[in-house]
């Protein structure tokens, strides 16, 4: 008996905690929405990316439960997300100190043939 | 020793396995969407204009539908695991698994509309591409691969998750609640593919 309650307790527990993460993910994602509305300039992005972040933060932590998992879990989370960002730095370099010559084949079709006399 | 003191199998199965394993296989994905996102970033930064205008013709209205059928899925899969793990709360698991699998099926329904209507609007990346803006091609070319893959990753999604609540209604031993927690964050790991997809596709620049 005391034990089902225990458990009664846990459960009821680990579902408030969701319902909290998804009405805080639904109102993440309208606040998202109206930010695209605004001017904000290169911000519109920034904006979306860092709510984007904050609601993945939400799902890893929560649904994905980091929260309650051990040392080797949270470090393969972490590598994924360390290995991309080497990624995104290295390719980042390559593409901001490389001269690029576009190919006929980057041009949209559809503007050439307009730009036709 | 006489069988009494014999640890039980699952006592000395390491829950942590499965899980471990789909995270390793989770942070491989995160390098096989990153590659994506990071041509997203130069394409955005390279055709500004073009991206701009290219991510006003996406439906923004099916687009938030989705995202919060996604979103709304992940917090039932959630609550499914949280079930499996209850001894009290383990009938309502596959009727759970059942409403993911569902939701997710109605996302990709959608998601088949959306196409369909890209389609006809001339907004494949092909000669008759309809808008002429610089980049504004590139970013379909894009849009179409980031979907599509996403759109098979939620289909076998859906595949799984629909195997699991079958076997869980029928009292299958595989369907165990380790195993519903490692298909749910597979699930979940979909829906945080979709969290970046939906501002990067549908909300570059409402307001132009």
């Amino acid at each position: 008996m005391a034990d089902d309650s225990i458990h009664s307790r846990d459960f009821n527990r680990s579902a408030r905690a969701i319902a909290a993460a998804w009405f805080a993910l639904i109102a993440l994602m309208l606040a998202s929405l109206g930010s695209a509305y605004l001017k904000l300039g290169p911000w519109n992005m920034m904006a979306g990316l860092a709510i984007a972040a904050v609601k993945s933060a939400i799902v890893a932590w929560l649904f994905m439960r980091l929260r309650e998992s051990g040392a080797l879990i949270r470090l393969v989370a972490l590598a994924g997300l360390g290995v991309w960002f080497i990624l995104l730095a290295l390719s980042g370099v390559d593409y901001e100190t490389r001269h690029v010559t576009r190919s006929t084949l980057q041009a949209p079709q559809q503007l050439q043939r307009s730009s036709a006399p | 020793m006489n069988a009494a003191t014999l640890p039980a199998v699952d006592e000395r199965a390491d829950p942590d396995t499965g899980k471990l394993g789909m995270w390793i296989f989770l942070a491989s994905e995160v390098l096989f969407f990153g590659g994506l996102f990071i041509a997203y970033l130069y394409g955005r930064t390279t055709w500004p204009q073009g991206w701009a205008a290219a991510s006003r013709h996406t439906d923004v209205v099916l687009g938030t539908v989705n995202t919060a059928l996604l979103l709304t899925s992940s917090a039932i899969v959630a609550l499914a695991v949280a079930c499996a793990e209850d001894e009290t709360r383990q009938r309502w698991t596959a009727g759970l698994l059942w409403a993911t699998a569902t939701l997710g099926a109605a996302f990709l329904a959608i998601k088949g509309i959306e196409w369909h209507a890209d389609w006809r609007e001339h907004l494949t990346p092909t000669a008759s591409f309809a808008i002429r803006v610089a980049g504004a091609q590139q970013f379909f070319a894009l849009y179409f691969v980031m979907t599509g893959l996403h759109a098979v990753h939620m289909a076998i999604g859906v595949g799984v998750l629909a195997a699991l609540a079958h076997a869980r209604a029928h009292g299958r031993a595989w369907a165990r609640a380790h195993h519903v927690e490692v298909a749910a964050l597979y699930w979940h790991f979909v829906d945080l593919v979709w969290i970046f997809l939906y501002p990067l596709l549908y909300l570059v620049e409402r307001h132009g």
